[in-house]
């Protein structure tokens, strides 16, 4: 059967209750916004198929909810992603604080080589910022990763931040399947030579750990 | 000569002898003939010297004679000359005199003569001028009744200045017809008439044109004076110790007046009059009735605009009231302008355009207050034009068609208002954490539960915030119904049918669409189809209390709501069932999303020794999808729980005999039999509580007993016990076995070597000697 796509990558949304992760997800996934907070309910994903560099790429993107009732649900997802999104409220001190705890649990249960990405969302609300980007910026070189500040109500920075974890994920997978495929079989057949045995570069074989 | 010979014969005569004396004598005497004779008498006596001598002496004497006289006569002579002399000047003098007299007689006769003339011509113009008064004496009444005439044109005393013309046709104007102004006049009269008669029509128009503007006024003021009357009415049913009569005879009363005073009908009846006179009456009430059908039609015409505000249907009804109003008017003091005929015809004709225009507008309106108010309004309307003796029976049927519009629109809005309370509301339950909020939210929504009653504050409701909103909304829905039928004389049950009907259409189709629609939304979660089926359930029980609310302002007792109330529990119902399916729906969706990250090996070697990522993170969804969920009723659950068993059992079965798929090795079907293997156990790890062991299991026995076939290659079985029921393979139709079997075959195809072998040989042929006698049983299964 002809295969829908050519990669499929398993990203994440963290972050405190209420910093508007799925108000993220769905500005993504369906270019909408809704005013009414509704909070999640332990888990829920979108899918949005995307094209990187001519490959046809699908991004299940998995929506946790912040709330710490449903931690021990959302945590079993962590092992699963291949990119995290950190958000936080940059009106919210507090959510922003939480960062930490937040890489924390992804250090403590996410694969090693998970691609993570910190975003402060609500950027539009200026008159109400606690957390001021620089800040973010400095947290983010911190722990080596990327930072972004987006909006998901006037739709700021949402597609190229997931487009971005999405490249990043690319970039790191392409690498391994060359490394796999290192002693050289006469080209052209790499991807399916590497196939039967589908080791590193698969998240499969990350689910099978689970 | 002569004197000479005269003086010779006198000489002689004296001195010679007497002869010669008579001879002088002779010739001195007698004339010149005889002096011949003397002559000869001489010579013959020979005497002639004698006679000369005498003659001589003759002479001397007369010589002498002369001398003597002369100086005699001289002094004479001086004297007389010197007389004319004197004579010559008088005379000249005389004659000056005469001159100048003459003169001055001349001048002063010229200007006698003058005078005289002047008299003839004084006498001339007297004479004239006295004929000339008498001839004005005789045109002078003519005149003056005629100016008379013009200045009662121009005072617009029409009637008058056709009395005058009269008079002036038949009695003056013959007086004087040899005058040039009489003709003319007599030529005017005809013009002067159509004159009178088109100015008394300018009038008329005028009035038209006043009327025309004032008729709303009219209309508006009798409206007025209707409502004051009723008012009082009711105050007199309300009170019936005032005595009635006096209160609304002033009513009438002053009704009467105000629509009178308000226009001057003078000009109508002058203008009749005058018409009547000229004896036109017919042509000018045909006229008249021609004008004010027209005017009809235009008071008849609806304003564009008129849906748009109160005040353009008030103008409207006020314009064809205050219409019929003068007509009544006219009908009653006109002698005849307007008949009973007349104006029920006219009135027919209005009734239908009003009715028309009233009921096509009322359809634009979307207000309900408007509607109430353009009810109101045409409830007046009636009214006042039942008293003036108009037939509405048809008005009163469009009451009852903009009733119906009036619901339609009432549902309208309640489609708005429910969709607002729809996309406010968070479908999180009501958190409580005083008496207050509580007593606020128990105010609202009728909800019992003694064990809950008791529980400590913060507490939850189990509904959300929608579900007060709604019930109240419902009232008030009722409420607004109600309004309507308010002074239509309604009867009790008719009142109650239409509340049943409106509010079952209200629950069943509007607000069930708005639910639907909320469910189409993408961003709605499960959770919210949760709370949603929950709410709808609360909403269901207060049903009973909507019947008593309506019982109770209706005041029809509780037993004729009974068939109502059978129709009545079904309207929350079918929002409930919308929302049941609706979570189905909702997780069957986010099954797909899983099942389309389906990436099948369909050529692997062996299987992987785990079920499929795809298949493991549906699983874990599911799993904590109905963890989560603890608060969905347990019936609820258990039909999405199923749904989706139903779903994901029928999608692997679905993949393996997809057209799409065209082999599967040994190795892929065994990776498949995992990933059932995984949803097996889901099943039967009773995710959801209440379903009979097995019930879940169920729905993956086809795949399961199609993969176990395969897997055992228990064709023997499964031939030997086809068509029982108890067979181990029931459920596995010959076709489905025949489709995955080709697919097999081609996978086999590739494997090159396999033909070497003689166990593979043996394999393949067994293989087709299985796909051959499926095929037969396939075929004899459809004959079947």
């Amino acid at each position: 059967m002809a295969k829908t796509y050519d990669y499929l990558f398993k990203l994440l949304l963290i972050g405190d209750s209420g910093v508007g992760k799925t108000s993220i997800l769905f500005r993504f996934s369906e270019d909408a916004y809704n005013s009414t907070f509704i909070s999640t309910i332990g888990i829920d994903f979108k899918i949005r198929n995307i094209e990187l560099d001519g490959k046809k790429i699908k991004l299940q993107i998995w929506d946790t909810a912040g709330q710490e009732r449903f931690r021990t649900i959302t945590t079993a997802y962590y092992r699963g992603a291949m990119g995290i999104m950190l958000v936080y409220d940059v009106t919210n001190e507090k959510s922003f604080e939480n960062l930490k705890n937040w890489i924390r649990n992804i250090e403590e249960n996410a694969s090693s080589d998970v691609e993570r990405m910190i975003l402060g969302n609500k950027c539009e609300l200026t008159e109400k910022r606690q957390v001021y980007k620089e800040r973010g910026e400095q947290l983010a070189v911190e722990y080596g990763i990327k930072f972004m500040e987006t909006s998901a109500k006037s739709s700021i920075n949402v597609e190229e931040a997931f487009y971005t974890l999405a490249r990043d994920i690319k970039a790191k997978m392409e690498k391994k399947l060359k490394e796999a495929s290192n002693p050289p079989k006469g080209g052209g057949h790499q991807l399916k030579s590497s196939e039967p045995q589908r080791k590193p570069p698969s998240w499969i074989t990350r689910c099978s750990i689970l | 000569m002569s004197r000479l010979s005269l003086s010779q014969i006198q000489n002689v005569l004296p001195n010679a002898a007497p002869k010669h004396e008579h001879l002088l004598f002779e010739i001195e005497s007698t004339d010149t003939s005889s002096v011949g004779l003397v002559i000869r008498a001489i010579y013959d006596g020979h005497e002639h010297q004698k006679f000369m001598e005498k003659l001589d002496e003759r002479v001397k004497s007369h010589d002498k004679d002369i001398e003597r006289m002369c100086n005699h006569h001289y002094q004479g002579f001086i004297d007389s000359i010197r007389e004319l002399l004197q004579v010559r000047t008088q005379a000249q003098q005389l004659n000056t005199v005469i001159l100048e007299l003459d003169k001055r007689i001349s001048a002063t006769s010229a200007s006698v003569i003058e005078k005289g003339e002047e008299l003839v011509k004084a006498r001339k113009v007297e004479s004239n001028m006295a004929a000339a008064v008498d001839s004005l004496t005789m045109c002078l009444p003519v005149l003056a009744a005629y100016a008379k005439l013009q200045r009662q044109l121009k005072d617009k005393r029409y009637y008058p200045a056709l009395k005058t013309l009269e008079q002036l046709e038949h009695h003056d104007l013959p007086k004087v017809t040899n005058y040039r102004f009489s003709s003319q006049i007599t030529q005017q009269i005809p013009l002067l008439r159509e004159n009178i008669k088109d100015a008394s029509m300018t009038d008329l128009r005028d009035f038209l044109e006043n009327i025309r503007k004032y008729s709303p006024k009219i209309g508006e003021v009798a409206m007025r004076h209707t409502a004051e009357q009723l008012v009082s009415e009711a105050e007199i049913i309300g009170r019936k110790k005032r005595s009635p009569q006096t209160n609304s005879l002033t009513g009438e009363a002053e009704e009467e007046l105000s629509a009178q005073d308000l226009m001057d009908f003078s000009p109508v009846y002058r203008c009749m009059h005058i018409y009547t006179v000229l004896r036109e009456g017919d042509t000018f009430k045909a006229y008249y009735r021609q004008q004010r059908k027209q005017q009809a039609r235009l008071v008849l015409q609806p304003p564009i605009n008129m849906h748009e505000s109160i005040t353009e249907y008030q103008s409207y009804i006020h314009g064809i009231l205050g219409f019929f109003v003068v007509e009544d008017h006219i009908l009653n003091t006109g002698n005849g302008l307007a008949t009973r005929s007349y104006l029920e015809e006219l009135w027919s004709m209005a009734l239908s355009k009003i009715v028309n225009a009233l009921r096509s507008h009322s359809a634009y309106c979307t207000d309900a207050t408007l509607i109430l108010k353009i009810k109101n309004l045409i409830m007046l309307f009636n009214t006042t034009l039942r008293n003036y003796g108009f037939s509405v029976g048809q008005l009163w049927d469009l009451l009852q068609e903009i009733r119906v519009h009036y619901n339609e629109v009432l549902m309208q809005h309640w489609v708005q208002v429910f969709r607002n309370i729809l996309d406010e509301d968070s479908f999180l339950p009501i958190q409580v954490s005083s008496q207050a909020e509580y007593d606020h939210v128990l105010g609202s929504f009728p909800y019992q539960d003694e064990g809950w009653q008791r529980a400590e504050f913060p507490k939850k409701f189990p509904f959300s915030a929608m579900v007060p909103k709604v019930y109240q909304q419902v009232k008030e829905f009722i409420y607004a119904c109600l309004k309507y039928s308010e002074d239509l004389n309604l009867t009790q049950t008719e009142i109650d049918e239409m509340i049943c009907k409106s509010t079952n259409l209200l629950l069943t189709r509007t607000f069930s669409g708005c639910l639907s629609s909320l469910f189409r939304k993408p961003s709605l979660a499960l959770l919210q189809v949760v709370q949603i089926i929950i709410n709808t359930g609360y909403l269901e029980n207060s049903t009973k209390y909507l019947e008593e609310f309506v019982s109770n302002i209706t005041g029809t007792p509780h037993e004729g709501q009974l068939s109502c109330a059978g129709v009545q529990s079904t309207m929350f119902r079918v929002a409930r069932d919308d929302a049941e399916k609706q979570i189905c729906d909702k997780l069957k969706h986010k099954l797909d999303e899983f099942l389309e990250l389906e990436n099948y090996d369909w050529n692997l070697a062996e299987p992987q020794g785990h079920a499929s990522g795809f298949i493991t993170d549906l699983i874990a969804f599911l799993q904590s999808t109905f963890t989560c969920f603890t608060n969905l009723p347990e019936e609820v659950a258990q039909v999405a729980c199923k749904s989706a068993c139903s779903h994901i059992a029928k999608a692997i079965l679905g993949i393996l005999i997809s057209d799409d798929v065209k082999q599967i090795s040994m190795g892929a079907l065994q990776q498949v039999n995992l990933d059932t293997i995984q949803c097996e156990q889901f099943a039967a790890s009773e995710p959801v509580l209440g379903l009979p062991e097995g019930t879940l299991l169920q729905y993956f026995a086809q795949l399961r007993q199609l993969l176990d076939l395969f897997m055992s290659w228990d064709w023997p079985t499964y031939f030997h016990d086809y068509g029982q029921d108890s067979s181990k393979y029931n459920l596995v139709t010959p076709n489905m076995a025949v489709l995955l079997l080709e697919k097999l075959r081609e996978s086999d195809k590739k494997t090159v070597f396999s033909v070497l072998k003689k166990s593979e040989r043996d394999k393949k042929k067994l293989l087709e000697t299985v796909l051959k006698q499926l095929r037969q049983l396939a075929m004899t299964t459809q004959q079947q």
